[in-house]
């Protein structure tokens, strides 16, 4: 029942964004004061670029994220950029994602960066980009935090990577 | 929730050094966590580069947030983009 529930409300959501600024109103978490900052130097075309999402995105042959704990999941699922999109699929219960079902783009643009690679706009495409899911709450927000966000930084650190560009559901 | 979980990811990933840009969706979520830097759209959730199969508006939102990585100079701003949500300007298109 729980997530008919959700999946209702994704619905809802998903029609009006705004709808959640009360929604969530309470829950509101404000970053530290001090802003993270890395410039970028160098050209876009000489740059490697991964995409990290939140929007529930992972290969069909690895494991769901966990729909059944309220608080969500912090884990995360490393997407080869060198695979079909027929074998990603989107487990997330908490928005309505018919459309990225029809064409995963749209949430996260892996056939997109390859073009703008063969086009010579940008060096290279991570070989191993990071799907979340993002409905993760209370406790596990600091799993999140402490833990696998700071993970999941690290493996794209340690493929050289120049840019990442995120993207929610 | 997503557009807050993002957020809160962007900056644990621009704090190891690599240089990052979010999609918003929800600009409020993304005024309060403050990642180091944002585009934001007024899109329905679940569409942050845009309609399935719109090739164009997808690559059109790749290159303008690409862009503000450079554009932004200031940690934590959002720099609006001004497509509207199934604009006819991308009507000329598969």
């Amino acid at each position: 029942m729980g997530r008919i529930k959700n999946r209702l409300l994704a619905k809802i959501f998903t029609r009006f964004p705004f709808l959640l600024r009360g929604y969530f109103q309470r829950r509101g978490l404000r970053g530290d004061s001090a802003i993270p900052w890395t410039p970028l130097k160098k050209d876009l075309r000489d740059c490697k670029v991964a995409i990290v999402t939140t929007a529930g995105v992972h290969l069909k042959s690895q494991q769901p994220f966990d729909m059944k704990d309220k608080k969500g999941d912090p884990s995360f699922r490393e997407i080869p950029a060198n695979i079909p999109t027929s074998e990603l699929m989107i487990t997330h219960d908490y928005y309505d994602h018919k459309d990225a079902d029809k064409d995963i783009n749209i949430v996260f643009p892996i056939d997109r960066l390859k073009e703008m690679r063969e086009a010579g706009e940008i060096k290279a495409v991570a070989d191993i980009n990071i799907g979340f899911m993002g409905h993760i709450d209370d406790r596990l927000l600091s799993v999140l935090i402490n833990k696998t966000a700071p993970e999941a930084g690290k493996r794209l650190k340690a493929q050289g990577i120049d840019i990442v560009i995120l993207t929610p559901g | 929730m997503c557009n807050r979980s993002v957020a809160l990811i962007q900056r644990e990933i621009e704090k190891i050094g690599i240089s990052t840009i979010g999609i918003s969706i929800v600009r409020r979520f993304t005024e309060e966590i403050r990642p180091p830097r944002a585009v934001f759209l007024k899109w329905p959730l679940g569409h942050p580069l845009g309609e399935p199969f719109k090739a164009r508006q997808h690559t059109t939102i790749l290159r303008r947030s690409f862009n503000a990585i450079k554009e932004i100079k200031e940690p934590g701003a959002i720099i609006d983009l001004p497509y509207k949500w199934k604009s006819k300007d991308w009507e000329d298109q598969s």
